[in-house]
């Protein structure tokens, strides 16, 4: 047996095996440390961003992610967009020479482009060279809207809005029709004749459905369009996977100089950013962009914190402690101040619960006794729903509290509302329950519904523990799971759901962008999820919706936020807010919804030269 | 002449097998698939638009002709356009399949080498300490989350606060810079050396997870052919235990442990790695998969459960070559 029993040396021998192995790949790997191109001028001209999710498509009438949106406003033009720093949002100019000529009906709206903008450089154009941007590139993209085979996810915000449009879809989406309602009257100029008026109008053409498209692009590269997106944006698309983007200066991008003044500039409340630098820089200030999509949140925070590979990501929930002093205004500790700049960037949106108004378990019934006491269960959930505890325990006690559907600083918010408001009222809710008859035995069984994730599920045992306290039986909210957000939609849509957690990022500064989800022809499959239709809003809805901002509509709109607060067809809200933080020489604010990108502003220094 | 006989055959033979695995793929898909017509038509569709979409992605179809639409797809291998992004299903997988094979192939060359080599030294010593301390180590290896060795060595060695910061947190190797004076050797340099910093971690990862299961298994093979009496009988011979073991012993457990990593060839090629593509950001078909499996996808599904039908029956015709180049006594026709 001696024989087959090594000597100890064998283990020893194959320990050194490994240590040689080692060493050789460690020489190797010393001799090779070299990094390539080391003794080039290197090309520091690159802004690497980081998102936590990816586009699927940057064709710009798909552009419903905020993700395909950052994408689409970088590359192609939009006739108008946001101010950089302006708080409220303020529109200007960007494709468009000025402000609309609108008529004294508020019906034609008149909008003129820049002459001489050029589209970049692409084999889709004759010679490979972009040609002018005109008015009927406008008119080409609007239309496509419409058209069926661009499976355009952005139609419904001009639906019925301009005349001929939906005309024009149903009789087969033929380009060579005119369409009375959308037209160029010659190269430069536009002109749109709405059905009635229609005031955020200019509002929409600052989104990315909105972009300026050349046909021939759209031809040239058939269903791989939303992959080879060609526009007169700031960027062109160098390169794109699902984890990355390499955006690259569109050398046929016109003369902007960067202004504070024009761009809304705030020392009291941006001193701190280091915005000053960007003063009379040319945009896009930074060569390259790099977009990198990253769902993993560790892996973001490890990248950024390395300090060579991204400038800009976020902190992940379960790091914010170890990270910041303060979370409101968001405070770093001094590690990491030295490093980084941060902000809590408040989202234009709201999150809601929304109670399925068309399920007569819950919703408005026929049998007025049943929809008094439905009326009442509905305001027990409302008056039992922690809002300020969500927000301690998912969004680090950030988040905006507010009663209602309007977030602050939105016309039609109430400054009489206070965010202890939203504060529970568990007492109020038994109360409730028993001025309705409810109790344990005759109460419904409501399904909470949500896509298979741990924060949903973890949100919906705080839901259920807050209904456990005014006496709902577990048992009775049971937990309805679905794979994927597509399912979890569709079944909203098809009118499954009856307890519904959402959120809504509003598409511009306009209250009836939020409102417009309580009108009862908006009912699923339509944005108004919760089935809510009520005629006394709806009137009041139509009749502010072609109203232009002033004292009258501002009243209205309080008039329809307080009609959801009574009548509940959602528990609403707050509006979230979220850290980012970004390396201290890169000059960049955050903004989201209803912001398009803002890379062309982004500038990343050689801090050396400052010392 | 004769292996090409058999493997037509064996192709042949696994025809009904391809089948079933393209009906039962495809039925799961439609049943229990998610439906893509919402994502696609964003958050406030009409139901017009949403019977034009059901119409457009055949979902409107009866089940059967959908199928026969796959099957045609199949022999063409012509799977269409992905219904998210509109790029063709070929072009995704020409990009993505090789991403993840180039990051595979490191960890699945070094995970068996080393697991061969390890099982044979503990095989050899089994029952002593150094067994038992490989063994413990094995089953380490196997009990740990791969979830959790991929985070621990992302940040032992891509971060500031780990063990060594050698190495990118996450990334693919990008084209390289357009410098009108690069000569192909510092072009291919710069591939290597990217491919090199980008795939090592994911590399090491993969082995300290995959040396485990290798070694455990390769190991129990390994006992079972020295228990034999062949083995015994060259040791009464006076045949020296490294030429027992290498040319002996090796030589007829290489039969099971050839199957075991020919059949993981397929997912190698085609399958990819979806937590290390995840977590190192590798745009590899892992990730493409993943992605089309939870948006309803279906013609990148059908393409990528094709495919690795296909390679995993190429597989199993080539372990039963291998059998034969090992063992020359095989018969093709038993």
């Amino acid at each position: 047996m001696r024989g087959i029993s090594p000597p100890r040396s064998h283990l020893m021998m194959l320990f050194r095996t490994i240590n040689l192995v080692t060493c050789l790949a460690s020489v190797l790997l010393l001799t090779t440390c070299k990094r390539p191109f080391s003794d080039r001028a290197q090309d520091l001209s690159v802004f690497r961003f980081s998102e936590n999710g990816a586009p699927v498509t940057m064709d710009p009438v798909q552009s419903a992610t905020q993700y395909a949106n950052l994408m689409t406003t970088s590359i192609y033009d939009q006739l108008y967009e946001y101010k950089y720093l302006a708080r409220p949002y303020e529109l200007k100019p960007r494709l468009a020479e000025a402000m609309p000529e609108v008529s004294e009906d508020g019906l034609t709206y008149t909008y003129r482009i820049k002459k001489g903008i050029l589209f970049a450089d692409n084999e889709c154009f004759p010679a490979g060279k972009g040609r002018e941007v005109t008015a009927n590139d406008f008119v080409y993209s609007m239309r496509r809207l419409f058209d069926p085979k661009a499976r355009s996810q952005g139609a419904w915000l001009w639906q019925g809005k301009i005349k001929g449009l939906d005309e024009w879809k149903e009789e087969g989406a033929d380009y060579s029709k005119s369409i009375e309602g959308l037209k160029a009257l010659d190269d430069y100029t536009i002109q749109i004749i709405l059905n009635k008026p229609f005031p955020q109008l200019t509002y929409t053409f600052a989104m990315g459905f909105s972009s300026v498209t050349p046909r021939e692009a759209v031809e040239y590269y058939g269903k791989e369009f939303g992959l080879n997106p060609v526009g007169s944006g700031p960027y062109k698309l160098k390169s794109f996977s699902t984890k990355k983007a390499i955006l690259v200066r569109n050398e046929n991008y016109r003369e902007e100089i960067f202004s504070l003044e024009e761009e809304g500039y705030d020392p009291k409340t941006q001193s701190g950013f280091g915005l000053e630098r960007l003063e009379g820089k040319k945009l896009p200030i930074m060569d390259t962009t790099e977009v990198y999509f990253m769902e993993e949140s560790m892996t973001r925070w490890n990248s950024l914190n390395k300090g060579t590979e991204i400038h800009f990501g976020g902190i992940p929930t379960e790091l914010t402690h170890m990270v910041a002093e303060e979370l409101n205004p968001l405070v770093l500790k001094p590690k990491y101040a030295e490093k980084f700049t941060a902000m809590n960037l408040p989202d234009l949106g709201t999150v809601y619960l929304y109670l399925n108004m068309s399920d007569p378990k819950i919703g408005h019934h026929s049998d007025p006794e049943q929809n008094r006491r439905n009326l009442l269960l509905r305001k027990a959930i409302s008056a039992a729903y922690d809002w300020p505890q969500r927000s301690r325990r998912f969004y680090n006690g950030t988040a905006a509290l507010f009663p209602g559907t309007i977030p602050p600083g939105l016309d039609g918010y109430d400054e009489a509302f206070t965010p202890e408001m939203t504060e529970p009222d568990y007492e109020k809710a038994k109360a409730y329950l028993k001025e309705g008859g409810w109790n344990a035995d005759n109460l419904p069984v409501l399904d909470y519904n949500g896509t298979a994730s741990v924060q949903n599920k973890q949100m919906y045992e705080q839901f259920r523990g807050w209904m456990e306290k005014i006496g709902y039986p577990r048992k009775k909210i049971p937990y309805v799971s679905f794979a994927t957000f597509g399912d979890f939609n569709k079944a909203v849509k098809q009118r499954n759901c009856t307890l519904i957690g959402m959120a809504w990022g509003l598409d511009y500064p306009d209250a009836e962008n939020v409102l417009q989800l309580f009108y009862g022809p908006n009912g699923s499959p339509g944005s108004n999820s919760s089935n809510f239709n009520d005629p006394a809003y709806n009137e009041m809805f139509e009749k502010s919706v072609v109203m232009q901002p002033g004292p009258e509509r501002t009243e209205i709109y309080k008039k329809l936020n307080q009609i959801i607060i009574d009548d509940v067809p959602a528990v609403c809200g707050i509006s979230r807010n979220t850290p980012f933080i970004w390396h201290k020489n890169v000059v960049f604010l955050p903004s989201r919804n209803p912001h398009g990108s803002l890379f062309k502003y982004a500038l990343v220094f050689d801090e050396s030269d400052d010392q | 002449m004769e292996t090409l006989q058999f493997a037509l055959r064996k192709l042949l033979y696994s025809v009904p097998l391809l089948f079933g695995v393209t009906f039962i793929s495809f039925f799961l898909m439609v049943y229990h698939g998610p439906d893509l017509t919402y994502t696609i038509l964003g958050k406030n569709p009409t139901p017009e638009q949403i019977a034009e979409v059901h119409r457009e992605l055949g979902y409107d179809q009866p089940f059967l002709k959908r199928y026969f639409l796959f099957l045609k797809e199949i022999i063409t291998f012509d799977f269409g356009s992905s219904i998210s992004s509109g790029e063709k299903v070929s072009s995704i997988l020409k990009k993505s399949v090789p991403v993840s094979f180039m990051v595979a192939l490191p960890a699945f060359i070094l995970s068996n080498a080393l697991g061969i080599i390890l099982a044979l030294y503990a095989a050899n010593h089994r029952g002593k300490k150094n067994d038992k301390i490989i063994m413990v180590m094995a089953a380490g290896g196997m009990s740990v989350s791969f979830l959790m060795v991929v985070i621990a060595f992302q940040i032992m060695f891509c971060t500031s606060y780990g063990l060594v910061d050698w190495f990118p947190v996450q990334g693919w190797i990008s084209p390289p810079p357009d410098y009108p004076d690069a000569t192909t050797g510092e072009i291919l340099y710069y591939y290597w050396y990217y491919y090199w910093s980008h795939v090592t971690v994911p590399t090491l990862a993969s082995v300290f997870v995959a040396l485990g299961y290798n070694t455990r298994f390769f190991r129990a093979v390994i006992v079972e052919e020295l228990n034999k009496d062949y083995v015994r009988t060259a040791r009464a011979y006076g045949v020296s235990n490294r030429k027992i073991m290498i040319k002996h012993v090796l030589k007829n457990a290489l039969i099971p442990i050839s199957t075991r990593i020919i059949i993981t060839i397929p997912f190698v090629i085609i399958a990819g790695n979806l937590v290390v593509e995840k977590f190192f950001g590798i745009p590899g078909v892992g990730l493409v998969t993943y992605d089309a499996i939870t948006n309803g996808d279906l013609p990148i599904v059908k393409a990528v459960v094709t495919s690795t039908a296909v390679l995993y029956v190429i597989a199993l015709i080539l372990t039963d070559i291998v059998y034969k180049m090992i063992d020359p006594r095989t018969s093709y026709n038993q």
